[in-house]
């Protein structure tokens, strides 16, 4: 997916502050004239909204343009970084903040798909640790380089990418028909919630009959349990007062 | 904990007099009073100084971020709520302001002011709770029960406001849900003027001269202001350290373009000048506050927006000051009524990373003191 306007003509983006223009300005002129040397071809340099610089790096050179935006360009703290899963590839952005000048920069960095794998920044920031974790853990992009590249969020043995468009939200677990549980996947709720669970009511020494005594009074359900093996459904073995006795 | 040998020959140190000390491996949490949550500390311990810590996060992990992409813009807006539940309107403040930069929309005027308005009461009854739960931790338990007081003032408005203390849903994408009900800004007003009568003077009393919190937290946890940068930290933590960083100055949005701010710093960058900036800054809030009252303009509380929004096609970084430091959203849209991602950049996640840092060196006790003057919501970190 690209996020190219798909009617018209590209809507321009409303500049929120008025200095912005100037001030972005040395921003853009700087970049324009670096990063291709250091990248080895044009970078594309768009302003977007909120006085926000955006660039687009190929993975393989993202440590050097990184090491030069921070030596170079003062830009000195790492606010974020978000993995996107734009279906054909996965996109890597960075959020970058220079505090001593104002500037707000966006790297992109697209990813194949298949084998989403990106050098990590830990070296030149330090906040890059947590947050190159977290996304390793939702979007499942590789940090190379990460020293303690783990699971973040859930748990160590989690299948799967939770923000991974192809991540089915309902899980795909077998449930033993003997419970009360719905399925997770049928948001019912209510009246109709009762008729879909299957109660099986739990009786004396259900599935374990080898291990009765014979002793214990089972009611003459003892027959069926070693005929089969199950419980009965409920409505067959209802007990009722005149037919229960063996004395009275 | 490993039984094999080489872990044996590591836990076991030849101290100079043919002492062996050992280290301990200590468990703080996930169920402590004192790790503001569900947070587990993994603490390494020499005698009582601490080597090592892990934190371990995600046990409040409830997958906001999915979320947001299954619900529509406006929809979206009650789950920040959950985010960071101790600044619900900062959160959707947030979020509406990234949808509205998404979209091209201001909000009129007033809405902008209104949002002012509860924001800074929020960063109030925030900082109340981090100042009172700080002062809880070191063995102070009068404090809380006067923040509490003061906070339950500004759970009635907010409650008045939208309906819900904690789960407001009051911020709309180009506005705000409802104008201000029949004598909300006369309480609003009395509560200020008590709050700053009564209110921060007994806090300033019971805390600040108080000769136990000095030593308990003046030089402890000193962050280098190089160290907060690398590390990202945003907030009063930053502003403790002496750097002068606060979106509502330095990106100022919505009514702080016409409402300046007083950027309140320390230099000293210990736990007593995080604490000192908190206060500070609720002196400030309820200074904007007043200002809000003051000036606050007339019209439209809402701008026309559809039903059903459709931001264009595309991608915005929107940014607020928070009560704990840059509240991020990154959103991108591909032109229908869901967002396409939504990621939250969370102060508290961000914050909570230097912990280790801090930690190490410091004596047992000092966790609580260090970890309470981040002052981080677990909700926000595991989101």
């Amino acid at each position: 997916m690209d996020l190219a306007p798909r009617l018209g003509t590209p809507a321009e983006q409303p500049s929120l502050l008025a200095f912005d223009r100037a001030h972005l300005a040395e921003l853009v002129d700087d970049l324009s004239q670096r990063l291709p040397e250091i990248v080895g071809h044009p970078v594309p340099i768009q302003r977007m909204g909120g006085g926000a610089v955006g660039i687009e790096v190929p993975a393989e050179s993202l440590p050097d343009v990184a090491r030069f935006l921070r030596d170079g360009l003062g830009f000195d703290m790492l606010t974020s970084v978000s993995g996107v899963d734009m279906l054909d590839h996965v996109d890597s952005i960075y959020h970058l903040r220079a505090l001593g000048r104002n500037w707000l920069l966006q790297i992109r960095v697209k990813l194949p798909a298949d084998k989403p794998e990106v050098p990590s920044l830990v070296g030149l920031w330090s906040s890059a640790n947590w947050l190159e974790r977290e996304e390793f853990d939702l979007v499942g992009i590789t940090y190379t380089g990460h020293p303690d590249l783990r699971r973040i969020m859930l748990d160590d043995e989690f299948q799967g990418h939770p923000l991974l468009k192809s991540f089915r939200s309902t899980p795909t677990v077998v449930h033993d028909p003997a419970t009360t549980q719905v399925p997770p996947d049928q948001a019912i709720a209510g009246e109709q919630q009762r008729r879909v669970e299957r109660v099986v009511g739990k009786r004396l020494g259900q599935g374990q009959e080898e291990r009765l005594h014979p002793g214990t009074p089972t009611f003459g359900n003892m027959a069926i349990f070693q005929q089969t093996g199950q419980g009965v459904e409920p409505d067959e073995t209802v007990s009722r007062p005149g037919e229960m006795g063996t004395g009275s | 904990m490993a039984t094999d040998q080489t872990s044996e020959a590591r836990l076991y140190t030849e101290g100079p007099e043919g002492l062996r000390s050992e280290e301990m491996i200590l468990n703080m949490g996930p169920q402590h009073p004192s790790t503001h949550g569900v947070l587990r500390l993994v603490l390494t311990l020499e005698g009582e100084t601490v080597v090592h810590c892990t934190p371990v996060i995600g046990y409040l992990h409830r997958g906001i971020e999915k979320i947001l992409e299954n619900r529509p813009y406006m929809g979206g807006i009650r789950y920040m709520d959950n985010s960071d539940y101790l600044s619900p309107m900062l959160n959707e403040t947030a979020y509406a302001g990234a949808v509205e930069q998404l979209m091209g929309i201001e909000p009129p005027r007033r809405a902008q002011y209104i949002r002012l308005l509860c924001n800074e009461l929020q960063r109030i009854a925030s900082h109340l709770v981090a100042i009172g739960t700080y002062g809880l931790d070191l063995g102070a338990f009068t404090p809380i029960l006067y923040t509490f007081r003061d906070r339950e003032g500004i759970m009635d408005m907010f409650e008045a406001l939208g309906g819900s203390r904690f789960n407001v849903n009051y911020l709309r994408v180009g506005g705000v849900l409802h104008d201000f009900p029949a004598g909300w800004l006369q309480q609003c007003e009395q509560w200020l003027d008590r709050f700053e009568r009564m209110g921060l003077p007994e806090l300033e009393e019971l805390i600040t001269g108080n000769e136990i919190f000095d030593a308990r937290t003046q030089g402890v946890g000193y962050i280098d202001p190089r160290q907060a940068v690398a590390y990202g930290l945003t907030g009063p933590i930053l502003r403790a350290s002496g750097v002068s960083f606060d979106l509502r100055v330095d990106r100022p949005y919505m009514a702080y373009r016409e409402i300046p701010v007083n950027v309140q710093t320390r230099q000293e960058g210990d736990a007593f000048a995080r604490y000192r900036v908190r206060m500070n800054e609720m002196y400030e809030s309820v200074r904007l506050c007043r200002v809000v009252l003051d000036k606050l303009p007339g019209g439209a509380i809402s701008s026309r927006t559809p039903i059903a929004l459709r931001p264009p096609r595309g991608e915005t970084y929107f940014a607020l000051e928070s009560s704990k430091g840059e509240q991020g959203i990154y959103l991108i849209s591909d032109g229908s009524e869901y967002p396409y991602r939504a990621k939250i950049r969370g102060p508290s996640f961000v914050n909570l990373q230097i912990l280790p840092e801090l930690l190490r060196g410091y004596k047992m006790a000092d966790v609580v003191a260090i970890l309470g003057s981040i002052d981080v919501v677990l909700g926000e970190v595991d989101r």
